[in-house]
């Protein structure tokens, strides 16, 4: 989808603000917000690119303004209502009429399974890859509607295979709940390909997927 | 219920949840919390095992170890670039967002930078929280358009011989840049090396490591 999430590239943006930069969390707000968002997912295995969808339906001025861990809250809470597991009135009145009927908090033995345990989104390939390594490939000059993971900056952009990464979650499938694997390539577009007024030879590098390329 | 994964239905909680909770940061996170715990959808002593285990344990210490490593054990290091998952896993750090892990190497000819356009993909396991400006609009914004002037601001300077290189992490493949190595440190310990690795300098906002450690 377009969205204000979508940055990579946009323009009116000032100096980046290093506050604060040395410290894991930069308030009590700011841990409180992060443990409850991964938190209160519970036992629901919410697809990541779920997550990531409902935080891009926020609305826009709260995305661009609000602190990071905040919004990652509040798109948990907004999953939560979305999946039946608390209400809106409830949200809003901050009173719970009766125990969620997921009630199955995540444990402390959860938490620590969680650190330990790297999740794979590699799944067996469906078919050969189209492409190798030095490939030319052009992406998709519209996009994709929904939730996608093609960066307006890199649309409708002529590219070099780098790397082939094996069979990955689409997720543009799984922001809909579909699990549906794809070849994954690394692939390097000029800077100068991108943006008018670049003028060196730097490489940006984007994890694609398969349809997001057009033949070229 | 299942999740609706219905654009538009989330889109108008999130209209009415803007409009109705409370507009204070701390006051929000406060009110969510208390709600989440009565409903039964939150065990505060997992919040506090949250917090601590990226406060106590799990930060770019270990990432500045697997560096120190690397640049002393080239089978190591051969391993890294190779798998840099499968890597860490040896060293007991693999964790959350380093299944697909990726190490890229800085040398004099090239210098890697990491942003994460679209959302804020970070490597937890290896690297702890990202820094505040990680996460933020304008370095989202600008790392890939103009990736020296936010390395100026950086007070990182880029001959214009040397290559930059930014990987934006559109996937679930996660990066780490592996720094160079400083001179005048051949008899040093592992782990005195390993101090010497700034946080930022695995990801690419820092490149000329000292033996200071600045």
């Amino acid at each position: 989808m377009d969205g204000v999430f979508d940055l990579g590239g946009k323009q009116g943006f000032g100096p980046v603000d290093r506050t604060h930069e040395d410290e894991p969390y930069h308030s009590q707000a700011d841990a409180r917000a992060y443990a409850l968002s991964v938190a209160a997912r519970g036992e629901r295995a919410y697809p990541i690119d779920w997550f990531r969808h409902t935080r891009e339906n926020m609305v826009p001025t709260d995305y661009l303004t609000r602190p990071y861990f905040d919004q990652w809250l509040q798109t948990v809470v907004a999953m939560a209502i979305d999946a039946g597991d608390v209400s809106l009135d409830e949200v809003i009145s901050g009173k719970a009429k009766a125990l969620s009927r997921s009630a199955n908090p995540m444990s402390v033995a959860d938490v620590r399974n969680m650190l330990t345990s790297p999740a794979s989104f590699e799944r067996e390939a469906n078919g050969t890859p189209a492409f190798e390594v030095g490939d030319s490939v052009r992406t998709d000059e519209r996009g994709r509607s929904g939730h996608t993971r093609l960066p307006a900056y890199a649309r409708g952009a002529n590219g070099t295979i780098h790397a082939y990464r094996g069979a990955h979650l689409l997720p543009d499938a799984g922001a809909k709940g579909e699990d549906v694997p794809e070849h994954l390539y690394t692939v390097g577009f000029a800077a100068r390909d991108l943006f008018p007024e670049v003028d060196n030879d730097d490489t940006i590098y984007l994890d694609l997927w398969e349809s997001y390329f057009v033949s070229a | 219920m299942e999740p609706s994964y219905d654009s538009e239905k989330v889109a108008e909680i999130h209209r009415h949840l803007h409009s109705h909770l409370p507009s204070e940061p701390a006051l929000r996170v406060k009110a969510l919390e208390s709600l989440l715990v009565e409903k039964g959808l939150v065990d505060p002593a997992a919040l506090d095992a949250w917090i601590e285990a990226y406060t106590e344990e799990i930060g770019p210490k270990r990432g500045a170890m697997v560096v120190a490593r690397a640049w002393t054990d080239p089978d190591f290091k051969a391993r890294l670039l190779a798998d840099a998952g499968a890597a860490i896993d040896e060293m007991g750090f693999a964790g959350q967002a380093s299944g697909h892990l990726q190490a890229v190497e800085n040398t004099d000819a090239v210098h890697n930078l990491v942003v994460c356009t679209l959302c804020s993909c970070y490597p937890f396991a290896i690297l702890g929280m990202a820094p505040p400006w990680y996460k933020a609009n304008e370095y989202r914004a600008r790392a890939v358009r103009d990736p020296r002037g936010v390395l100026a601001e950086f007070g990182v300077g880029i001959a214009d011989a040397v290559d930059v290189r930014v990987w934006d992490s559109t996937a679930e493949l996660r990066y780490m840049v592996v720094p160079q190595r400083p001179a005048g440190t051949d008899g040093l310990s592992v782990e005195a090396l390993a101090a010497l690795v700034t946080r930022n300098s695995m990801i690419g906002t820092h490149r000329d490591l000292t033996v200071s450690g600045a």
